[in-house]
């Protein structure tokens, strides 16, 4: 049976600036070990087979798969998938809002603007603050070694997966670091977490914080765009009242270190709830034939 | 619906796979002869693939189409499987069609000559590989390397030896096809003699008695970060060239079946032969896994 397929990259205007993912439009009849398979071998950091709702609420349902693991929730494959789905046909935003439905449960995603142009964003499932650290704490000393720290202390942040939150005095340095992979894995070994997100405050006037997000394990590799560790950045923020802008809303750049040129959108609610969003592109477009 | 740019046919095979995900992966982009280099490498690096291809006319005469093979990080003057999948990709694509089962393909590494067998939609096709040698000596000057890498292990018959293709190999006989895949390599040893010896990794072979083939193969790259590769199509010609040198060619005719990728959750078949000349030619069947339309910038220039 050949299922409708497509490869975006999200988090992106133009084909290469973003995150790729793949998403199997017509899941319904794929098994767990199947799906692992696919996601193994399309190589991409997220795969994600979708399928019709179980739940009255839901738009449509869907499965997220790393090469390794099945993923509970992430936030660019959320992201990507709403828009394939709506590219398809397959669901319509009721009030500019989208339900996915995941293990995660269920996902209200917001819809503005149509096309090239359309916006997605994902509402994040609640972070909160695990540890307050400081720069000096033995186990962050390494990793942190040569960074010139901004204002607010290291944090350790878990929305689904953990993150040390790190700000950086400037931009300038902040594309300038070089990550110390040895002292980041040991670092995420021993807290538990993927490794460091960095930030730094911008002039820029698309965007008013840079990040670098750089994984220790179970590989090292800085990763282009990250929706969720974003989200866990926005609710850290807003939890010490240092949000930039004055909206709650703000752009962040990401991964021009690596190649890319990502740009995430940031919506702090006045309810206190963190959505992650931005545009994404299709880049192939075809079918799967996989029995 | 329409994607953001002007579209080519895109297909992802799996070659040396006799059902999807049994092989190796492949990117093909049709059309291409409008891509600069940078924007083929940047699409490369998009896909994360092992190798993607972009299908061109030839420029010489002798040649019914070209290629050009690029890794996430370079250009390859020749590799295996994206060989197997561009004579595929060719014929079935209506690009090129074989006289007398013959093609020639054009790549950065020269021409070569192709074997296209069966009816559309069981193509095998076999690619002859460049001829391989033994670089003499080098199993004594990283006698100790080759020592710690392959501690506690039982050999075959055939002393370990480094071969190249073009890339170079390390090769090492274990006694049989069992000894292959219950083997629980020192990926830190065999990066480390890798590395001392610019091989491009070490790979293992033993002989099986199996209805479907009679050698297995694996091939680690630990210092490329590829801890095992799924299946290889350089390091089973460079075999092929070993164990014909020694005479010891398993299978009839100079011909046999390598299983490779089993212990990755893959099940290559790698069919190789080695012709009256001594050259060794590695081929396979070819799964067309995703087929559509690709829409990115021909010009890295006009994107940034």
């Amino acid at each position: 049976m050949k299922r409708r397929y497509v490869q975006l990259d999200v988090f992106a205007g133009r084909p290469g600036d973003g995150n790729p993912l793949a998403v199997v439009l017509d899941g319904e009849g794929l098994d767990d070990a199947t799906m692992q398979a696919i996601a193994r071998w399309t190589r991409l950091p997220e795969t994600t087979f979708v399928f019709p709702a179980t739940s009255a609420e839901a738009s449509y349902g869907l499965r997220i798969f790393s090469p390794r693991r099945e993923v509970p929730f992430a936030g660019h494959p959320s992201v990507g998938t709403a828009h394939a789905v709506l590219e398809a046909g397959l669901a319509q935003p009721r009030d500019g809002l989208l339900v996915q439905q995941g293990i995660a449960g269920l996902l209200p995603l917001r819809v503005e603007g149509d096309g090239a142009k359309r916006t997605i964003a994902v509402r994040t499932p609640t972070a909160r603050v695990m540890e307050v650290a400081t720069a000096s704490d033995p186990r962050l000393r390494d990793a942190l070694r040569g960074l010139p720290l901004g204002a607010l202390p290291p944090a350790l942040m878990d929305g689904g997966r953990r993150w040390w939150l790190v700000e950086l005095a400037d931009e300038t340095s902040l594309r300038a670091a070089i990550p110390d992979w040895n002292a980041i894995s040991k670092l995420a070994h021993d807290t538990e977490s993927m490794g460091i997100c960095v930030f730094a405050r911008s002039d820029d006037p698309v965007y008013y914080l840079a990040v670098r997000a750089w994984v220790g394990a179970p590989a090292h590799f800085e990763d282009a765009a990250s929706g969720a560790a974003n989200a866990t950045l926005a609710a850290w923020l807003a939890s010490r009242d240092a949000l930039p802008g004055d909206t709650g809303f703000y752009r962040v750049s990401q991964g021009r270190e690596v190649g890319h040129d990502a740009i995430i959108e940031l919506l702090v609610d006045g309810a206190g709830e963190v959505w992650s969003g931005g545009r994404a592109c299709t880049v192939v477009r075809g079918r799967i034939d996989w029995p | 619906m329409s994607l953001p740019r002007s579209t080519r046919r895109y297909l992802q095979l799996d070659v040396f796979a006799e059902r999807p995900g049994g092989g190796n992966p492949l990117g093909v982009v049709f059309d291409a002869a409008d891509f600069d280099a940078a924007s083929m490498q940047a699409f490369a690096a998009w896909t994360n693939l092992s190798e993607t291809i972009f299908m061109l006319p030839p420029t010489s005469g002798d040649a019914d189409y070209r290629v050009r093979i690029f890794t996430p990080r370079q250009e390859l003057p020749f590799a295996g499987h994206p060989s197997v999948g561009a004579a595929w990709a060719a014929v079935e694509g209506g690009l090129a069609t074989p006289r007398d089962g013959a093609l020639v393909q054009e790549c950065a590494a020269g021409l070569l000559p192709v074997r296209v067998e069966g009816a559309p939609g069981h193509l095998r096709v076999d690619v002859r590989a460049p001829r391989a040698r033994e670089i003499a000596g080098a199993a004594t000057r990283h006698a100790s390397e080759v020592d710690l890498a392959l501690a506690g292990l039982a050999l075959g018959q055939q002393a370990p030896a480094l071969w190249s293709n073009g890339p170079a190999w390390w090769l090492v006989e274990l006694p049989d096809g069992a000894a292959v895949r219950a083997m629980q390599p020192d990926l830190a040893a065999i990066a480390a003699l890798t590395r001392a010896s610019g091989a491009v990794g070490l790979a293992v072979h033993g002989r099986a008695d199996a209805i479907d083939h009679q050698l297995v193969v694996r091939a680690y790259c630990p210092a490329d970060n590829i801890p095992e590769d799924p299946v290889t199509g350089s390091v089973n010609a460079c075999i092929a060239a070993q164990l014909a040198q020694a005479g010891t060619l398993p299978g009839r005719d100079g011909r046999y079946v390598a299983s490779q990728g089993r212990e990755l959750g893959r099940d290559g078949r790698v069919h190789v032969h080695v012709d009256a000349q001594g050259e060794a030619w590695i081929g396979g069947q070819v799964q067309r896994v995703i087929d559509g339309r690709v829409g990115w910038p021909a010009h890295v220039g006009n994107v940034r």
